[in-house]
Protein backbone atom coordinates (compact mmCIF):
# COMPACT_ATOMS: atom_id res chain seq x y z
CA UNK A 1 0.00 0.00 0.00
CA UNK A 2 3.00 2.20 -0.45
CA UNK A 3 2.21 5.68 -1.68
CA UNK A 4 -1.51 5.23 -1.22
CA UNK A 5 -3.15 7.81 0.96
CA UNK A 6 -5.98 6.71 3.19
CA UNK A 7 -8.89 9.04 3.68
CA UNK A 8 -8.74 8.56 7.47
CA UNK A 9 -5.09 9.64 7.51
CA UNK A 10 -5.89 12.68 5.40
CA UNK A 11 -8.70 13.63 7.71
CA UNK A 12 -6.49 13.16 10.77
CA UNK A 13 -3.78 15.33 9.23
CA UNK A 14 -6.30 17.98 8.28
CA UNK A 15 -7.71 18.05 11.79
CA UNK A 16 -4.22 18.25 13.20
CA UNK A 17 -3.37 21.22 10.99
CA UNK A 18 -6.60 22.97 11.86
CA UNK A 19 -6.49 22.38 15.60
CA UNK A 20 -2.79 22.85 16.27
CA UNK A 21 -1.88 25.54 13.79
CA UNK A 22 -4.74 27.30 12.07
CA UNK A 23 -6.85 27.67 15.21
CA UNK A 24 -4.15 29.94 16.61
CA UNK A 25 -4.25 32.20 13.57
CA UNK A 26 -7.04 34.73 13.65
CA UNK A 27 -9.04 35.25 10.46
CA UNK A 28 -9.00 33.63 7.06
CA UNK A 29 -6.75 36.25 5.56
CA UNK A 30 -3.99 35.56 8.04
CA UNK A 31 -4.48 31.84 7.44
CA UNK A 32 -4.18 32.36 3.71
CA UNK A 33 -0.91 34.23 4.13
CA UNK A 34 0.38 31.50 6.43
CA UNK A 35 -0.59 28.65 4.12
CA UNK A 36 0.85 30.40 1.06
CA UNK A 37 4.10 30.89 2.96
CA UNK A 38 4.33 27.11 3.44
CA UNK A 39 4.68 26.74 -0.32
CA UNK A 40 8.00 26.64 -2.12
CA UNK A 41 8.13 29.41 -4.73
CA UNK A 42 10.13 27.28 -7.13
CA UNK A 43 8.42 23.93 -6.95
CA UNK A 44 4.96 24.98 -5.77
CA UNK A 45 5.08 22.22 -3.14
CA UNK A 46 4.12 22.70 0.47
CA UNK A 47 6.33 21.94 3.44
CA UNK A 48 5.36 21.63 7.07
CA UNK A 49 7.94 20.05 9.31
CA UNK A 50 5.63 19.10 12.17
CA UNK A 51 2.91 17.65 9.98
CA UNK A 52 5.41 15.73 7.87
CA UNK A 53 7.00 14.23 11.00
CA UNK A 54 3.71 13.17 12.47
CA UNK A 55 2.27 11.84 9.23
CA UNK A 56 4.20 11.69 5.95
CA UNK A 57 5.69 14.32 3.66
CA UNK A 58 3.20 13.48 0.87
CA UNK A 59 0.25 13.59 3.18
CA UNK A 60 1.34 16.90 4.68
CA UNK A 61 1.64 18.38 1.19
CA UNK A 62 -1.80 17.18 0.18
CA UNK A 63 -3.42 18.49 3.32
CA UNK A 64 -1.71 21.86 3.11
CA UNK A 65 -2.66 22.25 -0.56
CA UNK A 66 -6.29 21.33 0.13
CA UNK A 67 -6.57 23.62 3.13
CA UNK A 68 -4.98 26.43 1.16
CA UNK A 69 -7.57 25.94 -1.61
CA UNK A 70 -10.34 25.91 0.96
CA UNK A 71 -9.33 29.11 2.72
CA UNK A 72 -8.74 30.84 -0.61
CA UNK A 73 -12.15 29.76 -1.86
CA UNK A 74 -13.84 31.19 1.20
CA UNK A 75 -12.08 34.52 0.70
CA UNK A 76 -12.78 34.67 -3.03
CA UNK A 77 -16.47 34.08 -2.49
CA UNK A 78 -16.86 36.56 0.34
CA UNK A 79 -18.02 40.11 -0.31
CA UNK A 80 -15.68 43.09 -0.49
CA UNK A 81 -17.22 44.29 2.75
CA UNK A 82 -16.24 41.05 4.51
CA UNK A 83 -12.81 41.24 2.91
CA UNK A 84 -12.31 44.71 4.38
CA UNK A 85 -13.07 43.29 7.84
CA UNK A 86 -10.70 40.39 7.22
CA UNK A 87 -7.90 42.73 6.16
CA UNK A 88 -8.57 45.05 9.08
CA UNK A 89 -8.38 42.12 11.50
CA UNK A 90 -5.18 40.93 9.81
CA UNK A 91 -3.54 44.36 10.22
CA UNK A 92 -4.51 44.49 13.89
CA UNK A 93 -3.14 41.00 14.52
CA UNK A 94 0.29 41.64 13.02
CA UNK A 95 0.90 44.89 14.83
CA UNK A 96 1.62 47.16 11.85
CA UNK A 97 -0.15 50.46 11.33
CA UNK A 98 -2.94 50.63 8.81
CA UNK A 99 -1.27 53.36 6.74
CA UNK A 100 2.00 51.41 6.46
CA UNK A 101 0.13 48.23 5.63
CA UNK A 102 -1.94 49.82 2.88
CA UNK A 103 1.11 51.58 1.39
CA UNK A 104 3.23 48.43 1.30
CA UNK A 105 0.46 46.18 0.07
CA UNK A 106 -0.48 48.54 -2.72
CA UNK A 107 3.12 48.67 -3.83
CA UNK A 108 4.26 45.07 -3.41
CA UNK A 109 0.90 43.38 -3.95
CA UNK A 110 1.86 40.34 -1.86
CA UNK A 111 -1.68 38.96 -2.14
CA UNK A 112 -0.91 37.92 -5.72
CA UNK A 113 1.37 35.14 -4.47
CA UNK A 114 -1.25 33.76 -2.10
CA UNK A 115 -3.30 32.25 -4.92
CA UNK A 116 -3.32 28.42 -5.00
CA UNK A 117 -1.54 26.87 -7.95
CA UNK A 118 -4.61 25.32 -9.56
CA UNK A 119 -6.71 28.48 -9.52
CA UNK A 120 -7.74 29.88 -12.86
CA UNK A 121 -6.30 33.24 -13.97
CA UNK A 122 -9.85 34.61 -13.85
CA UNK A 123 -10.22 33.65 -10.18
CA UNK A 124 -6.81 35.14 -9.39
CA UNK A 125 -7.75 38.40 -11.10
CA UNK A 126 -11.07 38.50 -9.29
CA UNK A 127 -9.36 38.02 -5.94
CA UNK A 128 -6.72 40.66 -6.67
CA UNK A 129 -9.41 43.15 -7.69
CA UNK A 130 -11.36 42.56 -4.48
CA UNK A 131 -8.27 42.95 -2.32
CA UNK A 132 -7.30 46.17 -4.09
CA UNK A 133 -10.81 47.52 -3.60
CA UNK A 134 -10.71 46.51 0.07
CA UNK A 135 -7.37 48.30 0.45
CA UNK A 136 -8.85 51.43 -1.13
CA UNK A 137 -11.73 51.30 1.33
CA UNK A 138 -9.34 50.87 4.26
CA UNK A 139 -7.22 53.75 3.02
CA UNK A 140 -10.27 55.98 2.74
CA UNK A 141 -11.46 55.00 6.22
CA UNK A 142 -8.04 55.75 7.62
CA UNK A 143 -7.90 59.15 5.94
CA UNK A 144 -11.32 60.10 7.26
CA UNK A 145 -10.99 62.39 10.29
CA UNK A 146 -12.14 60.82 13.53
CA UNK A 147 -15.19 62.48 15.07
CA UNK A 148 -14.34 64.95 17.82
CA UNK A 149 -15.23 63.24 21.11
CA UNK A 150 -16.13 66.62 22.70
CA UNK A 151 -18.76 67.35 20.10
CA UNK A 152 -19.94 63.76 19.72
CA UNK A 153 -22.16 63.55 22.80
CA UNK A 154 -23.56 66.64 24.40
CA UNK A 155 -23.51 66.67 28.17
CA UNK A 156 -26.84 66.32 29.88
CA UNK B 1 -44.32 41.34 -44.28
CA UNK B 2 -44.24 41.76 -40.52
CA UNK B 3 -41.65 39.07 -40.04
CA UNK B 4 -39.01 40.84 -42.15
CA UNK B 5 -37.87 43.21 -39.36
CA UNK B 6 -37.65 40.25 -36.99
CA UNK B 7 -35.47 38.24 -39.39
CA UNK B 8 -33.38 41.31 -40.07
CA UNK B 9 -32.86 41.90 -36.34
CA UNK B 10 -31.90 38.25 -35.83
CA UNK B 11 -29.47 38.39 -38.72
CA UNK B 12 -27.87 41.58 -37.47
CA UNK B 13 -27.56 40.13 -33.94
CA UNK B 14 -25.97 36.94 -35.23
CA UNK B 15 -23.54 38.94 -37.35
CA UNK B 16 -22.68 41.23 -34.46
CA UNK B 17 -22.07 38.29 -32.14
CA UNK B 18 -19.85 36.59 -34.71
CA UNK B 19 -17.92 39.79 -35.28
CA UNK B 20 -17.34 40.34 -31.58
CA UNK B 21 -15.99 36.83 -31.11
CA UNK B 22 -13.87 37.07 -34.23
CA UNK B 23 -12.26 40.21 -32.82
CA UNK B 24 -11.86 38.68 -29.40
CA UNK B 25 -10.06 35.67 -30.78
CA UNK B 26 -7.33 37.96 -32.02
CA UNK B 27 -6.91 39.64 -28.65
CA UNK B 28 -4.68 37.22 -26.85
CA UNK B 29 -3.48 38.08 -23.41
CA UNK B 30 -1.44 36.62 -20.61
CA UNK B 31 -4.61 35.65 -18.80
CA UNK B 32 -6.10 33.68 -21.63
CA UNK B 33 -6.74 30.01 -21.15
CA UNK B 34 -4.67 27.58 -23.15
CA UNK B 35 -6.08 26.72 -26.55
CA UNK B 36 -8.35 23.77 -26.91
CA UNK B 37 -5.70 22.29 -29.22
CA UNK B 38 -3.19 22.23 -26.39
CA UNK B 39 -5.58 20.31 -24.21
CA UNK B 40 -6.66 17.74 -26.72
CA UNK B 41 -4.50 15.07 -25.19
CA UNK B 42 -5.17 15.94 -21.62
CA UNK B 43 -8.30 14.34 -20.27
CA UNK B 44 -9.80 15.24 -17.88
CA UNK B 45 -9.88 18.90 -18.80
CA UNK B 46 -8.72 20.88 -15.88
CA UNK B 47 -11.16 23.43 -14.66
CA UNK B 48 -11.20 25.54 -11.58
CA UNK B 49 -14.69 24.97 -10.12
CA UNK B 50 -14.45 28.34 -8.46
CA UNK B 51 -14.82 30.00 -11.84
CA UNK B 52 -18.45 28.93 -12.08
CA UNK B 53 -19.21 30.04 -8.55
CA UNK B 54 -17.72 33.43 -9.32
CA UNK B 55 -20.82 34.31 -11.33
CA UNK B 56 -22.69 34.74 -8.05
CA UNK B 57 -20.28 37.49 -7.07
CA UNK B 58 -19.39 39.03 -10.43
CA UNK B 59 -23.01 39.76 -11.25
CA UNK B 60 -23.95 40.77 -7.70
CA UNK B 61 -24.42 44.52 -7.10
CA UNK B 62 -23.49 44.40 -3.38
CA UNK B 63 -19.75 44.83 -3.90
CA UNK B 64 -20.11 47.74 -6.31
CA UNK B 65 -22.58 49.43 -3.97
CA UNK B 66 -20.26 48.95 -1.02
CA UNK B 67 -17.21 50.29 -2.86
CA UNK B 68 -19.23 53.27 -4.12
CA UNK B 69 -20.37 54.01 -0.57
CA UNK B 70 -17.01 53.53 1.13
CA UNK B 71 -14.50 54.95 -1.32
CA UNK B 72 -13.96 57.81 -3.74
CA UNK B 73 -15.87 58.23 -6.99
CA UNK B 74 -12.71 57.44 -8.93
CA UNK B 75 -12.17 54.11 -7.12
CA UNK B 76 -15.83 53.20 -7.56
CA UNK B 77 -15.62 53.84 -11.31
CA UNK B 78 -12.39 51.86 -11.57
CA UNK B 79 -13.98 48.96 -9.67
CA UNK B 80 -17.06 48.92 -11.92
CA UNK B 81 -14.89 48.94 -15.06
CA UNK B 82 -12.74 46.07 -13.78
CA UNK B 83 -15.77 44.05 -12.78
CA UNK B 84 -17.28 44.53 -16.24
CA UNK B 85 -14.08 43.31 -17.82
CA UNK B 86 -14.06 40.29 -15.50
CA UNK B 87 -17.69 39.55 -16.35
CA UNK B 88 -16.88 39.52 -20.07
CA UNK B 89 -13.91 37.22 -19.49
CA UNK B 90 -16.10 34.98 -17.37
CA UNK B 91 -18.52 34.52 -20.29
CA UNK B 92 -15.58 33.71 -22.56
CA UNK B 93 -14.23 31.20 -20.03
CA UNK B 94 -17.58 29.41 -19.85
CA UNK B 95 -17.80 29.31 -23.65
CA UNK B 96 -14.30 27.96 -23.91
CA UNK B 97 -15.06 25.29 -21.38
CA UNK B 98 -18.22 24.18 -23.14
CA UNK B 99 -16.22 23.99 -26.37
CA UNK B 100 -13.72 21.72 -24.63
CA UNK B 101 -16.57 19.62 -23.31
CA UNK B 102 -17.93 19.17 -26.81
CA UNK B 103 -14.50 18.32 -28.21
CA UNK B 104 -14.06 15.65 -25.56
CA UNK B 105 -17.53 14.38 -26.30
CA UNK B 106 -16.81 14.19 -30.04
CA UNK B 107 -13.68 12.16 -29.42
CA UNK B 108 -15.57 9.80 -27.12
CA UNK B 109 -18.50 9.54 -29.52
CA UNK B 110 -16.28 8.40 -32.41
CA UNK B 111 -15.73 5.07 -30.68
CA UNK B 112 -19.32 4.59 -29.60
CA UNK B 113 -21.43 2.41 -31.92
CA UNK B 114 -24.68 3.05 -30.02
CA UNK B 115 -25.17 6.65 -30.98
CA UNK B 116 -28.69 7.83 -31.58
CA UNK B 117 -28.91 10.32 -34.49
CA UNK B 118 -31.88 12.09 -32.90
CA UNK B 119 -29.95 12.63 -29.68
CA UNK B 120 -26.92 13.85 -31.59
CA UNK B 121 -29.03 16.34 -33.52
CA UNK B 122 -30.60 17.55 -30.31
CA UNK B 123 -27.15 17.94 -28.75
CA UNK B 124 -25.93 19.90 -31.77
CA UNK B 125 -28.95 22.17 -31.54
CA UNK B 126 -28.36 22.77 -27.81
CA UNK B 127 -24.72 23.57 -28.51
CA UNK B 128 -25.73 26.08 -31.18
CA UNK B 129 -28.33 27.58 -28.87
CA UNK B 130 -25.74 27.87 -26.10
CA UNK B 131 -23.39 29.76 -28.41
CA UNK B 132 -26.09 32.16 -29.59
CA UNK B 133 -27.38 32.71 -26.03
CA UNK B 134 -23.95 33.22 -24.50
CA UNK B 135 -22.99 35.46 -27.42
CA UNK B 136 -26.03 37.63 -26.90
CA UNK B 137 -25.36 37.62 -23.16
CA UNK B 138 -21.81 38.77 -23.84
CA UNK B 139 -23.16 41.67 -25.89
CA UNK B 140 -25.64 42.57 -23.16
CA UNK B 141 -22.87 42.60 -20.52
CA UNK B 142 -20.72 44.68 -22.83
CA UNK B 143 -23.54 47.16 -23.46
CA UNK B 144 -25.15 47.56 -20.05
CA UNK B 145 -22.61 46.12 -17.62
CA UNK B 146 -22.72 43.00 -15.46
CA UNK B 147 -25.11 44.32 -12.83
CA UNK B 148 -27.92 45.04 -15.25
CA UNK B 149 -27.22 41.85 -17.16
CA UNK B 150 -27.32 39.72 -14.01
CA UNK B 151 -30.90 38.61 -14.61
CA UNK B 152 -29.86 36.86 -17.82
CA UNK B 153 -26.84 34.92 -16.54
CA UNK B 154 -29.00 31.89 -15.84
CA UNK B 155 -29.69 31.33 -19.56
CA UNK B 156 -26.18 30.49 -20.78
CA UNK B 157 -25.43 28.69 -17.51
CA UNK B 158 -28.63 26.66 -17.74
CA UNK B 159 -27.89 25.64 -21.32
CA UNK B 160 -24.33 24.72 -20.41
CA UNK B 161 -25.69 22.55 -17.59
CA UNK B 162 -28.08 20.91 -20.02
CA UNK B 163 -25.23 20.18 -22.42
CA UNK B 164 -23.30 18.56 -19.62
CA UNK B 165 -26.22 16.31 -18.79
CA UNK B 166 -26.67 15.37 -22.44
CA UNK B 167 -23.01 14.44 -22.85
CA UNK B 168 -22.76 12.59 -19.54
CA UNK B 169 -23.98 9.24 -20.91
CA UNK B 170 -21.39 8.90 -23.60
CA UNK B 171 -18.31 10.29 -21.96
CA UNK B 172 -16.09 7.56 -20.54
CA UNK B 173 -16.06 7.05 -16.83
CA UNK B 174 -13.17 8.81 -15.13
CA UNK B 175 -13.54 11.71 -17.54
CA UNK B 176 -15.26 14.14 -15.27
CA UNK B 177 -15.19 16.70 -18.05
CA UNK B 178 -14.70 19.02 -15.21
CA UNK B 179 -18.00 20.64 -15.55
CA UNK B 180 -18.36 21.08 -11.88
CA UNK B 181 -18.66 24.49 -13.36
CA UNK B 182 -22.06 23.94 -14.53
CA UNK B 183 -23.41 22.47 -11.37
CA UNK B 184 -24.53 25.91 -10.39
CA UNK B 185 -24.83 24.97 -6.77
CA UNK B 186 -22.50 27.02 -4.62
CA UNK B 187 -21.26 24.88 -1.80
CA UNK B 188 -21.47 26.16 1.75
CA UNK B 189 -18.53 28.30 2.75
CA UNK B 190 -17.53 26.07 5.63
CA UNK B 191 -17.15 22.85 3.71
CA UNK B 192 -14.27 20.61 4.59
CA UNK B 193 -11.16 20.40 2.50
CA UNK B 194 -11.40 18.54 -0.77
CA UNK B 195 -8.56 16.11 -0.71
Amino acid sequence: MHGELKFADLEAARRDLENRTLAKIEGDFARLIYLASMRDYNTGEYHHEGLACQFTETLARRVLAATHRDVFRRLVLCSVEELVEQLDSYVRSNGSTLSDFVRVWEKLQPYTVTVPLDSSPLTARFFALNVRAALAVLERRQARPLPDPRSASPRP
Amino acid sequence: MTEYPLFLAMGVTALAVSLVFLLLRKRRSFYEYPDAKDQETSIPISWDPLTSELSARIFNPDDSDFVARESSRQVARWFRTKRSSLALDWVLAIRKHVNLLMQTYRRAARNNPDLNPANELSLGFEFLLFHVTSGIFYLVVWLVGPLKAAAFVRYPLGLAGQLRKMTEDILPRGTPVAVELLDNKPEPNNRTATL
